[in-house]
């Protein structure tokens, strides 16, 4: 029995450099594939739909009442009606109705949300809608109005212009943003996509190294590769899935909140897209190697909940600290949060979606980024190397550190 | 050939490696044995640079190794170890791709090895779906499938049946004697070592006790030993010369007497005549299992 070929340079070679990024390649296509990827996958899209439908179609446009008319004094008294309500931003569809008995079938089968009676009261199934009950009483005080200055002889287009309202001018001394509601709710959901995917994909990484570390293939892999090659080949494959997914995420949901209107004001939205994506590479890179580290301290995919839990409160506490930047993006708390190396990645994208941040904050929160993962990462390293091939009890960090050779 | 010069290892207070040196010549296959725990596995990661040497020297062809030379190892570790829910023909292209080979290479070589070691027909089954015996050879597969320069394989026999010891030993007498790879690998199977192998290296402690062809091993014995059949002689008749000790009594009156240095074989056979009948008189050779005994006591 034997192999052909003689082995000594006779196929064609990869360079050494090509290694790491075989690593990638090959983490990035394998979780692609894997179901949990795909089903998790569609559960975030199909959240997101749901929440933009809710905000295209649910509830929160202009809300809309039917009165019915019953009585002349009612009829007369409609279109006042109509006018109050557009006055407080409510829309009152009116539409006469014949008897009492026409009046309690239509509150019944839900036609009209109350009746007017005879311009006097109001007749309703339980109770009567806060601005719809608003309205009739600002027709009725109007209609009380007109009628006295008619009786005095003031002259009509007078009357109409008093009972016109006309808005009062407003002056703020700090002047809001219009869109700062929707801003703060964009800056909410990217905060939430955020945390759910350096949580989610740092996870990935830890049970990738264990996964290799618990079959013991990565014996055969350090045989071809050094440790670092294959650490920065897993973070860099496990990073691009999720930055792609991140994309994905955040162009579907822009473009579905476009075309059903749900975003009044889609650039904003994809400026804070932009901030979580590039903010999601740098906390990428610093939690992944933390999370390199400790999935390489253990040896079963049993222990993994253990290792990870230190880190998983670091990003839930940072994570809380952020979702209280997008309300309040300008406390010392939060410039502090958007600054140190464990929360920046939440919290700094939320602020310069809001316009808290200034530009010294900015470059402080990315110098600290860049700076903390740099040193980062080889220390991770070299813990990672000596940890990955000591199988059985859970590996001190401080005897990794002592077994690494270089 | 692959040197192995000097190599000391600890781990915290324990001596691993202490001063490993030996060789292993282009096409020819070293058994490298020894009891549990005396380095052999170290010496394996070390030589394929999963582990580095707190002191000494790998060299191939007698240059130091670098990443790219290290990367035509083939390996095949004693924990075995497999993404278990890779495709065997994926997981062995992407082994070899590791190992440097271009795709189409990698593609190519992956199919011809699952072809001779028989697990073809599983090339798009999942790893963790093959019975054991087919894992072993998906797992002695991804040590060849690279076309290695240098074989290096911890205890490969352990837990085949006789028939893959067989196609196991078949593979390595081609790729040592086809190909004229150096082929180095530890076992238990003292026997098999000695049917397969063209030198053994005996490791103990850490240390190199014994190393060459088992023929030199064998001479390199301080006693000699000798199986006699006498019939009708009295119990102790070798008692009369000086240096022959008894190691052991056989049926038929047949004895092993080990042999101190300057006695003269003949002048036992003259004895031996002279006390009764001689129906046997041989040289002993010893069973590399007796050797590693002796070597590993002293």
């Amino acid at each position: 029995m034997s192999l052909s070929g003689d082995g000594v340079g006779s196929d064609a070679r990869e360079t050494d450099r090509g290694t790491w990024w075989l690593v990638a390649q090959r983490d990035f296509w394998y979780r692609l594939r894997d179901k949990g990827f795909v089903i998790s996958s569609g559960i975030t899209l199909a959240v997101l739909t749901g929440l933009i439908l809710l905000r295209a179609y649910g509830g929160s446009g202009t809300p809309t009442f039917d009165l019915g008319l019953l009585g002349t004094g009612s009829t007369r008294l409609g279109p006042l009606v109509v006018q109050a309500g557009n006055g407080q931003g409510t829309d009152v569809r009116t539409r006469p109705v014949a008897d009492r008995d026409a009046a309690e079938a239509a509150l019944a089968d839900g036609s009209v949300d109350a009746v007017l009676v005879d311009g006097k009261s109001l007749l309703a199934e339980r109770e009567v809608p806060n601005e719809l009950e608003t309205a009739v009483q600002t027709a009725v005080v109007a209609d009380g109005i007109r009628t006295t200055l008619e009786a005095n002889d003031v002259p009509p287009d007078e009357i109409s212009q008093i009972l016109t309202p006309t808005p009062v001018p407003v002056e703020t001394l700090e002047p809001q943003d219009p869109n700062r509601e929707t801003n703060s709710t964009v800056a909410f959901i990217a905060v939430v996509i955020l945390y759910g995917q350096l949580f989610g994909y740092g996870v990935w990484v830890a049970t990738g190294v264990i996964e290799e570390k618990a079959s013991r293939v990565v014996e055969i892999l350090l045989a071809t590769i050094r440790a670092r090659q294959l650490l920065a080949g897993k973070i860099l494959g496990i990073g691009t899935l999720g930055m792609l997914q991140l994309i994905v995420i955040a162009a579907y949901s822009i473009v579905l909140a476009s075309l059903t209107g749900a975003l009044d004001f889609p650039a904003h939205a994809l400026g804070t897209a932009a901030l979580a994506i590039g903010w999601f590479m740098l906390g990428f890179a610093f939690y992944a190697s933390l999370f390199a580290v400790a999935g390489s301290l253990v040896s079963r995919m049993e222990e993994l909940q253990n290792v990870i839990v230190p880190l998983n409160l670091v990003i839930l506490v940072s994570f809380f600290l952020a979702i209280g930047a997008t309300s309040d993006p300008n406390s010392t708390l939060s410039v502090i949060v958007s600054i140190v190396p464990f929360s920046s990645a939440l919290a700094m994208p939320v602020r310069i979606s809001l316009g808290a941040a200034t530009s010294f904050e900015i470059v402080a929160a990315l110098v600290v980024s860049i700076g903390s993962t740099a040193l980062l990462i080889p220390l991770a390293g070299r813990i990672y190397s000596g940890a990955v091939l000591r199988t059985g009890a859970r590996v001190k960090l401080r005897d990794a550190w002592r077994s690494a050779s270089n | 050939m692959l040197e192995l010069l000097d190599l000391s290892r600890r781990f915290g207070d324990i001596i691993a490696l202490d001063g490993v040196t030996f060789s292993i010549p282009d096409g020819e296959i070293v058994g490298f044995v020894g009891p549990n725990g005396a380095g052999k596995t170290t010496t394996m990661r070390i030589a394929l640079g999963v582990l580095e040497p707190d002191a000494g020297d790998v060299r191939w062809n007698g240059r130091p190794i670098d990443a790219e030379a290290r990367r035509r190892f083939g390996y095949m570790p004693e924990e075995r170890g497999l993404y278990p829910k890779m495709k065997v023909q994926e997981q062995l292209v992407y082994l070899a791709r590791l190992h440097g080979l271009s795709r189409p290479d990698a593609s190519r070589r992956a199919a011809e090895t699952i072809e001779v070691l028989g697990v073809a027909e599983r090339a798009n089954d999942r790893v963790e779906n093959l019975s054991l015996g087919n894992q072993q050879r998906v797992q002695l597969a991804a040590a060849l499938v690279h076309r290695p320069d240098v074989l290096i394989l911890d205890e490969p026999f352990s837990g085949l049946d006789p028939v893959g010891v067989d196609a196991l030993t078949g593979v390595l007498r081609g790729e040592a004697g086809g190909r004229g790879v150096p082929v180095v690998f530890s076992s238990h199977q003292l026997e098999l070592v000695e049917r397969l192998c063209d030198r053994v290296v005996l490791i103990d402690h850490g240390r190199i006790i014994a190393a060459g062809t088992i023929e030199e091993l064998r001479a390199s014995r301080e006693q000699r030993r000798l199986r006699v059949h006498v019939t009708g002689a009295p119990e102790d008749w070798y008692d009369a010369i000086p240096g022959v000790r008894l190691v052991e009594a056989t049926s038929n009156d047949g004895l092993v007497l080990e042999l101190a240095d300057g006695v003269d074989e003949q002048r036992v056979l003259d004895l031996a005549r002279g006390a009764g009948d001689v129906t046997h008189f041989s040289r002993e050779r010893a069973s590399l299992a007796e050797l590693f005994r002796e070597a590993v006591r002293t």
